[in-house]
């Protein structure tokens, strides 16, 4: 029997890994797909259409499978279903890939076409509740739009999902108990070091400086000007190539690793 | 057949619980692994199963190297530890979802150890007592079929009449192609079940034999007065005088008491050593 990959072991583990705490899969999904819809709903109210579908994406892309890839791997609260989960006939790589199929994968897949129907449903009702005999129908019309699932920005929240998902499929594995909470620390410690020492050094360098952020830009004030230092565009494409591919697929397979040499 | 080589294992680098541990455990036998809390007895069969990684030395567990914790080797082989995790799920909802990654696995044999072991509950799992929640998993255990069957403290939570059950049990379901490797503290639990006793302390093997050559190297009795001559591995004051564990050197025949032999081999080791050696 192979020992490293078996599709019939795996789709046993698959169900077993669903199907053994349904309330931490199915039900903390539909949960995330509920307040997902709630926050566009409220936030479409308060803030308008663009803000509701930047929120909802972010929260419910990240936030979800954030939550879910804790849950995967997280076992190890406890001897006893910390020795059943390591101990179980399925190979690493079976268990490592079922964490990422859940968390990196399926729940993603599930969340885009749900955002999507929401998103699509909502923007038709704006759409359909205007009043095509308006002098501002068509201005009215164009100003909400479907949220660019290609856009710049989306694309942004995509390279956060894999570093934060990343993150916590291996901060699961290092963190025993209470995982989630010790990862958004070290997360939010990590952020606001880098950003920290960025800032030092762009202040050390340039002086009176408006803001930096990591490996993108400078803006520095110049009296009452504000001029921005960029990249040169090969080094900006290293650095976001490294961000956007390189460092999630390190941490993705540091889980790996992780796992492998996990002792219990 | 497990081999242990050489093993050194240490939570902390500097601190060695198992220093060149050398021991071999062959198939068809009941091993019963005996040590003071702390010992390290938790910590041998993590190494056997491989959840724990040696920091030296070699272990074989039926020619597989458990740190790989390959699906082939945590087939033939099921460990229960001293706390056990079942799920929220009912008996039936459990046996679907695990006992696939067994293929040996028998249904039959499972329903007829949960009904020896009293276990009827058709609610979810979780909501049994701890004595239930493990006598349930050692039902599963034994319907896996393994080839190598850990126990960690199996009778904790258990009360008298389940410890009974569950001696009987694992009497009645061994076979020649079989380990079984009961590690405890209460030596009691073992009586009548073990045929070979292994005796860890300091991280050291101070014991490693068959009850039959036990009762043949040592014997067990009561006396009323202390023998000056022979080596006296222990003594203990009773009510018709001294119950003492002494040199058979007379092959005089003495049912082993467990507790007794704990005793004389953790106190005496030097002397233990000097007798099983001859």
């Amino acid at each position: 029997m192979n020992n490293t990959f078996n599709i019939k072991r795996f789709g046993r583990l698959l169900k077993k890994t669903l199907l053994e705490r349904p309330m931490h899969t199915f039900g903390f999904a539909g949960l995330v797909l509920v307040i997902s819809l709630l926050l566009y709903f409220i936030i479409k109210i308060f803030a308008g259409y663009g803000m509701a579908q930047r929120i909802t994406f972010f929260v419910g892309l990240i936030g979800g499978s954030f939550f879910l890839a804790s849950f995967v791997f997280g076992y190890f609260s406890s001897n006893a279903s910390g020795s059943s989960f390591l101990t179980l006939p399925a190979s690493t790589f079976e268990k490592w890939f079922c964490g990422i199929l859940i968390a990196g994968i399926l729940y993603p897949l599930l969340f885009l076409l749900f955002f999507k129907g929401i998103d699509s449903s909502f923007v038709l009702l704006y759409h359909n509740s205007l009043d095509r005999a308006s002098p501002f129908y068509k201005k009215e019309y164009e100003s909400v739009y479907l949220f660019d699932l290609d856009g710049f920005i989306a694309m942004n929240v995509y390279a956060l999902f894999f570093i934060y998902v990343g993150a916590m499929l291996v901060g699961s594995l290092y963190f025993n108990k209470t995982a989630v909470i010790k990862v958004s620390l070290t997360l939010a410690i990590l952020i606001i070091f880098i950003l920290g020492l960025n800032w030092l050094m762009a202040f050390g360098l340039f002086g009176s400086i408006e803001d930096a952020a990591p490996f993108n830009h400078v803006a520095i004030r110049i009296g009452k000007e504000i001029g921005s230092l960029e990249l040169p565009p090969a080094a900006g494409k290293i650095f976001k190539y490294a961000i956007i591919y390189i460092y999630p697929a390190i941490i993705w397979f540091l889980s790996f690793t992780r796992l492998r040499e996990k002792e219990f | 057949m497990i081999e242990v080589q050489n093993l050194s294992f240490g939570y902390k680098k500097r601190k060695l619980l198992y220093k060149n541990l050398n021991l071999k455990l062959e198939t068809g036998s009941i091993y019963g692994l005996l040590g003071k809390n702390g010992a390290g007895k938790s910590t041998l069969l993590k190494n056997f199963i491989g959840l724990l990684f040696p920091k030296g030395g070699n272990i074989s567990v039926n020619g597989y190297t458990p740190k790989k914790r390959w699906p082939a080797f945590l087939e033939t082989i099921y460990f229960i530890p001293e706390e056990v995790y079942v799920p929220a799920l009912t008996i039936e909802g459990y046996k679907k979802l695990f006992a696939p990654f067994y293929p040996l696995f028998n249904e039959e044999q499972f329903h007829s150890y949960l009904e020896q072991l009293d276990v009827h509950d058709k609610g979810k799992l979780n909501t049994l007592s701890f004595g239930q929640q493990k006598k349930f998993i050692i039902a599963f255990a034994l319907a896996c079929n393994t080839r190598v069957l850990l126990l960690d403290e199996p009778t904790n939570g258990l009360d008298i009449p389940s410890k009974i059950k569950f001696r009987k049990l694992i009497a009645s379901v061994f076979t020649d192609d079989k380990i079984i490797f009961i590690s405890t503290h209460q030596i009691r639990d073992l009586d009548n079940l073990i045929d070979r006793v292994i005796i860890v302390d300091n991280g050291e093997l101070l014991l490693n034999a068959s009850i039959h050559e036990i009762s043949g190297k040592l014997c067990f009795k009561s006396v009323k007065e202390l023998p000056e001559t022979g080596k006296v591995l222990y003594a203990e004051d009773s009510l018709k005088g001294h119950t003492i564990v002494i040199e058979n050197t007379e092959k005089e025949d003495s049912k082993v008491n467990l507790e007794h032999l704990f005793n004389s081999i953790t106190e005496n080791p030097e002397m233990a050593k000097s007798i099983f050696q001859n």
